[in-house]
């Protein structure tokens, strides 16, 4: 009986083999040199949704912008003549309302923070130490932290007191105009119900409130807290939300400023957005949302981590808000829409 | 990727502690108060600089047996324990890297970036089957590449390959040697490495087109003696034109050779020449001579055609180098955005690109002009490769006996047995008129 | 080893011509050899990733030659801020602070948190099952310290003449490094 099929004879089966392998070949060939245009990044961490501000919620809209001449800047604040001061590297440099630059200070190291009281004393603020200098840039006091391991970064004047955020001791000392420590704020106390601060990056700030007492923020627990200026905790607010309305990501806010009015405006990074907030603590409005800070969005993946990134805010008495972006070493004039 | 990768040596050290230096700038950790102690990052060490020292010396050893195994010993049962050997150390050890294949790329890449040092073992690799080729032909592809070992061990039946189809693919080493070089010295990549067929068996994993590619090559190499060797190992070119040159010469056997035409077909590699009239018949002789005086005045005309070619290649050829990729994709995204998908490379590259664009143009045509001179290097080389091989073709060589070709020849040693005298003189075989054969 | 023409005979133009070949060859390479090995400092290379440059984009979990990359992410501790919502760990927007698979950002849960005080949790990589892939790297960058980051582990890595993922990063963040030094280790100083 004739065999129903045949077997390939050596050739036969050599020939198939090689078709074979040479389409699997080119196929695969085909398949692994194509570039993968428009395919998507398997691990590719998507916050897009968190980026896009609803524009009915922006207020403000930018007026002008205006560079800075040294680069590392790091915080701002308001004169008593509404000139803008602001550190960077190790100068702090003085611009006028219209953006002239003025007066500027050289610092023995870089300038972390910086405050202006009422009588134009400038405070500059080093890692570890503070410089007073007069308002025609005078040097008059240094005063010394108690604690060698500080990092000072944030400051704020009043009358009589002036107040210095200690990020890596986790407390505010309040100065009297001496240069006396006249006592801490903020320190965890179980006794007195204070949680203590959460500061994981060097943003501790501090603003005097017209209320009379100091907000702080927490950025660990994603809270703006208010003290009285002998340290009591009157009241926390803020939401744990990469949403419009929270504060986003691991530690934020990172930089306050109060509006005439008493509502405060709060700096964020990695989600990089200035909003305000009612003096309660609700979510009001955006200032500029994260659309305007696309080179904040990577600053942190820097070598020196998060210290080379963020963006900082100053309230004049207008009410214009003055936007201080770190890593374009730019500040922006905002100006309230319609 | 390699574009102006800047191989820092001391430099490095001194890297690290800028770096620490910068490092003390930062935030430093929470201060705990449970006793916590932070645990350090594992650094496991890298294989160590002694043991590629070792590698080295196993190469040298290993030639050294190969050079004897062939020429003293002349044995092909040696040669096949010491290729195994050489498969396994060379090939499944050490994962076929760094390889003698390869090397060449990394001494262009050295002698033209001067930020690159070249390792003295790869110089070792590079450079000693070379010199071992010039005084005793290729025993480097006998019993010491892995690769060759590997196409050996597949050899099951081997099978003619045409002439004319041999001599025009054994052109194909020196397009894949001179594209290896010029890639590796405009800094593009090691395109040698990358298209090694047989690497990713070693390592046991790959792309599913290399490890196609590998299997064709290896399906294919049961029939057709060593493919790769023959038809495409840059190396191999370079090792053909050292063993050409070279003092000592594998023969068939040292004693005189009977013509008995038992050894003509023993070569899977088509390695053997048969017997050529030393002289031309003289009807022929002037046709002959006027063709050789032809082609070597052709020989310059074909570099310069070569040269020219090669700089038209030199835009699509640049390509490759990712610099230059960057800035075309740079400049295509302006006229023609396409939307790449979030955080892919190209998203990223571009973003990466539009902080400098200025930078990424400049460094692309900077590299256009070098790709420029490479091509035409390149062309130049493949047009005197062609020229050599038809000057090569009409050139009598005068043999009496059945040799192998010095150039063609793996030294595999697989000749010898078949050769009656050379049994006699081994002692595999009774001579004739030997008492013990009757 | 030449049997023709006798070793005694006069030389060929042949064996004239190869060993005058052979002279320039040795020439050639022992020049090459020479001009690279002066400068060589005798070290060897070994491939790894500088984290300052790194764009997370995962080609290394998919590019390398192994099946499971030689990349893996690494923690600096000292940079680390002990978050208890640590940006690295949690996808955005958590349901819950929990180690709950829903709620990592992790592939393979490789990351893995454990608490030390209140309010400070550890953050470390179990190697066995991180692939490489970036995503805490991008999460703990764009939020937080950085403190997370890829290096190539040489226990793994096979120190290919040409690194595959080198060749596709988007950010030229590989470099040589030598072997007694072969990684580039984000630090603090106390």
């Amino acid at each position: 009986m004739k065999p129903e099929f045949e077997l390939f004879d050596r050739r036969e089966f050599f020939g198939v083999v090689t078709k074979t392998a040479a389409i699997i070949g080119l196929a695969g060939g085909a398949e692994g040199s194509a570039e993968g245009q428009g395919t998507a990044n398997p691990f590719a961490y998507d916050i897009s949704r968190f980026q896009k501000t609803d524009p009915k919620l922006i207020a403000y809209e930018e007026v002008t912008r205006w560079p800075i001449p040294h680069k590392d800047a790091r915080r701002l604040a308001i004169g008593p003549e509404d000139q803008l001061y602001v550190c960077a590297g190790n100068y702090i440099n003085c611009l006028s309302r219209t953006g002239q630059r003025g007066l500027e200070l050289a610092l023995a190291g870089p300038a972390c923070c910086v405050a202006v009281a009422g009588d134009g004393a400038i405070f500059a603020g080093l890692r570890d130490h503070i410089e007073v200098f007069d308002s025609k840039g005078g040097r008059m006091a240094r005063w010394e932290s108690p604690d060698p391991k500080t990092w000072f970064t944030g400051l704020a004047a009043g009358g009589k007191d002036v107040f210095a955020a200690d990020a890596r001791k986790l407390v505010v000392l309040r100065y009297d105009r001496t240069g006396k420590i006249a006592g801490r704020i903020g320190r965890k106390d179980a006794a007195r119900n204070v949680p203590g601060f959460i500061v994981p990056s060097p943003f501790l700030d501090v603003i005097i409130h017209r209320d009379g007492l100091l907000r702080v923020n927490n950025p660990g627990r994603h809270k703006v807290e208010a003290y009285t200026f002998d340290g009591d905790l009157e009241g926390a607010w803020g939401k744990s939300t990469a949403a419009i309305e929270g504060f986003c990501g691991c530690c934020n806010p990172i930089g306050l400023a109060a509006l005439a009015d008493g509502r405060i405006v709060t700096c964020e990074k990695g989600i990089p957005r200035v909003k305000i907030y009612s003096a309660a603590g609700e979510f009001e409005s955006v200032v500029a949302g994260s659309e305007s800070f696309p080179e904040n969005a990577h600053a942190c993946t820097d070598l020196n981590d998060c210290i080379h990134g963020g963006i900082d805010a100053a309230v004049d008495s207008d009410g214009r808000i003055y936007i201080l972006d770190i890593v374009t070493s730019d500040v922006r004039v905002m100006q309230r829409k319609g | 990727m390699l574009r102006r990768l800047k191989f820092i040596g001391a430099l490095g050290v001194m890297l690290l502690l800028a770096l620490m230096v910068c490092a003390g700038q930062r935030f430093p950790p929470p201060d705990f108060e449970s006793g916590y102690r932070l645990p350090s990052a594992s650094t496991p060490a890298a294989r160590q600089l002694w043991l590629q020292y070792a590698d080295a010396g196993v190469l040298l050893a290993a030639l050294g047996i190969a050079v004897w195994l062939i020429y003293r010993k002349r044995s092909r049962r040696g040669l096949f324990w010491l290729s195994l050997f050489s498969l396994a150390y060379f090939g499944f050890y050490r994962k076929g890297c760094v390889c003698p294949i390869g090397s060449p790329q990394n001494i262009v890449y050295g002698l033209c970036n001067p930020d690159y040092t070249v390792p003295v073992t790869v110089l070792i690799f590079c450079f000693a089957p070379i010199v071992v080729a010039l005084f005793a032909g290729r025993a480097f592809c006998a019993g010491v590449c892995p690769q060759g070992a590997l196409q050996d061990f597949v050899l099951i039946k081997p099978v003619a390959v045409p002439l004319w189809l041999e001599q025009a693919l054994s052109v194909v080493p020196y397009l894949f040697l001179g594209a290896g070089l010029i890639y590796a010295g405009t800094g593009t990549g090691f395109v040698i490495c990358r298209y090694d067929p047989f690497v990713p068996f070693f390592r046991l994993s790959g792309g599913l087109f290399i490890l196609t590619a590998g299997a064709a090559f290896l399906l294919a190499g049961m029939v057709v003696g060593r493919p790769y060797c023959r038809f495409l190992c840059p190396y191999g070119g370079l090792l053909r034109l050292a063993s050409l040159v070279s003092k000592w010469r594998v023969r068939v056997t040292p004693d005189s050779c009977t013509q008995c035409r038992l050894c003509e077909q023993s070569c899977p590699f088509g390695a053997m020449r048969e017997p050529a009239p030393s002289g031309t018949h003289p009807k022929w002789l002037g046709a002959e001579r006027k063709r050789l005086g032809w082609l070597l005045a052709l020989l310059p005309a074909l570099v310069a055609a070569g040269v020219w070619a090669g700089s038209k290649l030199s835009p699509a050829a640049a390509q490759l180098h990712p610099a230059v990729a960057l800035a075309e994709r740079y400049t295509r995204q302006q006229s023609h955005p396409i939307q790449y998908g979030l955080m892919t490379p190209e998203a990223l590259s571009l973003e990466r690109a539009a902080e400098d664009p200025k930078a990424v143009l400049t460094a692309a045509a900077d590299l256009r002009h070098r790709f420029d001179l490479a091509c035409g290097l390149f062309g130049g080389w493949i047009g005197l490769v062609i020229g050599f091989k038809l000057v090569a073709l009409s050139v009598r060589p005068s043999r009496t006996d059945f040799e192998p070709d010095r150039g063609a020849c793996l030294a595999c040693a697989r000749c010898f047995t078949a050769c009656p005298n050379e049994r006699v003189r081994l002692g595999l075989m009774p001579a004739a008129g030997d008492p013990a054969l009757s | 080893m030449d049997a023709k023409p006798p070793v005694n005979g006069p030389v060929t133009r042949r064996q004239f011509l190869r060993n005058g070949a052979r002279l320039m060859a040795m020439t050639g390479l022992g020049v090459a050899a020479g001009a690279l090995a002066t400068r060589s400092t005798g070290a060897a290379w070994v491939w790894q990733i500088d984290p300052a440059k790194c764009l997370h984009c995962g080609n290394c979990a998919t590019q390398c030659v192994l099946e499971q990359s030689a990349v893996k992410c690494v923690h600096a501790y000292a940079v680390c801020g002990y978050c208890q919502l640590c940006t690295g760990f949690f996808w955005p927007e958590p349901n819950a602070l929990t180690t709950a698979a829903e709620n990592q950002l992790c592939p393979t849960a490789a990351l893995q948190r454990t608490y030390v005080e209140d309010p400070y949790y550890q953050y470390s990589i179990d190697e066995q099952l991180c692939i490489g892939c970036a995503k805490c790297v991008e999460g703990c960058s764009r939020f937080g310290n950085g403190s997370l980051f890829l290096q190539i582990r040489h226990d793994r890595c096979l120190n290919c003449n040409e690194c595959a993922i080198a060749r596709t990063c988007p950010g030229e963040a590989f470099r040589r490094a030598p072997v007694e030094h072969p990684y580039l280790l984000k630090t603090t100083s106390r």
